[in-house]
């Protein structure tokens, strides 16, 4: 074992690696657990990963294929509807602890200075996730998932100058059709993850250039934070947490696999009840709600420059909330945690 | 034999034990193709397909599987838990801090 381990150390130097680690310390206090989120997205990455390349070995991106090759995959594969449903359930917890790391960080103000390209490269992975959930969405293709798609994609639309061109971009053409399927395919399995692996690499490297940060409202106290050890300490709890949660997701996936819908067909009209992947709900009940002209403005419009507005908010709240133990930065914590009411008011009601 | 030899070769055993027996579980499969690999009941177009399995075996098989998988996490969390006690001791002695500032030896 020892010659196994001088032959890797004189080829690839990973004491250095491990000395960091071992000097590298996680501030303890009561947000202490948000550190574990991290770590936890990166799991359900490679879940992800792995489940969804023994997916491609079998999906077919064609009209006439997609919808049978799934089905396939989920009566024929062996285990091909657990790993299908692993698939699908990895995304949704991944998702969720996305939110979960993000809000945490937005509500410790853990963005401010020298954090902010930290920031920016997070919620460009978070734009990556949803674009994953998406394009994943239509990959089925059953008519739910056909009908959510047009309504997704139509939503660019409503953008003045190029928002026509960006949905025929998206669709691959005029509408939703088989281009558009391979279109998301690709996307799916080649364009997202190459930039989602590329963010991430910077992401992480910031993370290790400025180390954890502890909570705003810790720091002012101007107490010295204890710390722990990463290597062992923090990584053996990190551990423990990514075993339940690999329990978890396994009972999750078991329990409540996900089905599929009939082949979707291009003639045919809206089934009743579309409804998108619950991580858009807000923005379809929005949209659902928001009046036809507002001001003598095309309401879909308005509904879509706020969306925007909410987003490049959202993007460059380091730069905006510059000044957080003052007034200004009362005030935005304040609309963060309206706007973050609304959106989950937004989602529940979507769903009664 | 210490204790860590002993925990080796029991998990080693373990291990063989559970490769024979799936391999003569499997074998018994291939005897009878007919009945394990069952084709699923075609579904009548424009009909959601279920994503449960349908084989009873397999479904069984799933559920086994399940039980396995969280009594192995019930077994990883306790060893986790007794080597987070260990460390956080060590930390807490300040044995690593101390290896760092001992003087160092001739050679060095």
């Amino acid at each position: 074992m020892n010659v196994l381990r001088a032959w890797i150390e004189e080829r690839l130097g990973l004491s250095a690696v491990t000395l960091f680690l071992e000097k590298k310390e996680v501030p303890r206090h009561k947000h202490t657990f948000l550190y574990y989120t991290g770590s936890s997205i990166l799991l359900f990455l490679g879940i992800q990963i792995v489940t969804g390349v023994l997916l491609a070995f079998y999906y077919q991106p064609t009209l006439a294929e997609a919808n049978a090759s799934v089905v396939r995959i989920m009566t024929e594969m062996p285990l091909g509807w657990l790993v299908r449903s692993v698939h699908s359930w990895s995304a949704t917890f991944m998702i969720a602890i996305v939110f979960v790391h993000l809000l945490g960080i937005a509500f410790t103000k853990a963005y401010r200075k020298p954090r902010e390209a930290t920031w920016v490269t997070g919620v460009m992975l978070l734009g990556a996730s949803l674009a994953f959930g998406f394009t994943g969405y239509l990959l089925p293709w059953d008519e739910l998932s056909l009908a959510a798609t047009k309504v997704g994609t139509n939503l660019p639309k409503a953008i003045p100058v190029f928002g026509a061109w960006l949905t025929q971009v998206m669709r691959a053409g005029e509408d939703v059709t088989g281009d558009t399927l391979s279109r998301f395919f690709i996307a799916h399995v080649s364009v997202l993850p190459l930039a989602i692996l590329a963010f991430l690499g910077v992401h992480l490297f910031l993370v290790q250039r400025h180390g954890m940060s502890v909570p705003h409202e810790v720091e002012r106290k101007g107490v010295k934070t204890p710390g722990l050890p990463f290597w062992p300490n923090f990584a053996f709890r990190e551990a423990g947490v990514w075993l339940v949660l690999l329990g978890l997701l396994i009972t999750v996936a078991v329990v409540a696999a996900p089905g599929i819908g009939p082949q979707a067909d291009l003639m045919a009209p809206a089934p009743e009840g579309i409804k998108p992947e619950w991580y858009f709900l807000f923005m379809f009940q929005m949209l659902k709600l928001f009046p036809a002209r507002v001001l003598g403005l095309n309401g879909e419009l308005v509904a879509v420059l706020i969306m925007m507005a909410g987003m490049a908010a959202l993007l460059l709240i380091p730069f905006i909330d510059n000044r957080p133990a003052e007034r200004k930065g009362k005030i935005i914590t304040g609309l963060a945690w309206a706007g973050l009411a609304y959106a989950v008011g937004m989602s529940i009601w979507s769903l009664l | 034999m210490n204790r860590r030899t002993r925990v080796v070769a029991a998990m080693g055993i373990f291990l063989l034990g559970s490769f024979v027996a799936s391999g003569i579980l499997e074998a018994r499969v291939q005897e009878a193709p007919q009945a394990a690999v069952k084709p699923a009941a075609a579904t009548a177009p424009g009909q959601e397909t279920p994503a449960a399995p349908r084989p009873p075996r397999e479904r069984m098989a799933v559920y086994v599987l399940l039980a396995w998988v969280w009594l192995s996490i019930a077994v990883l969390l306790g060893l986790l838990r007794m080597r987070i006690r260990e460390a956080d001791r060590v930390y807490l002695m300040g044995l690593g801090r101390e290896a760092e500032k001992a003087p160092k030896g001739p050679g060095h």
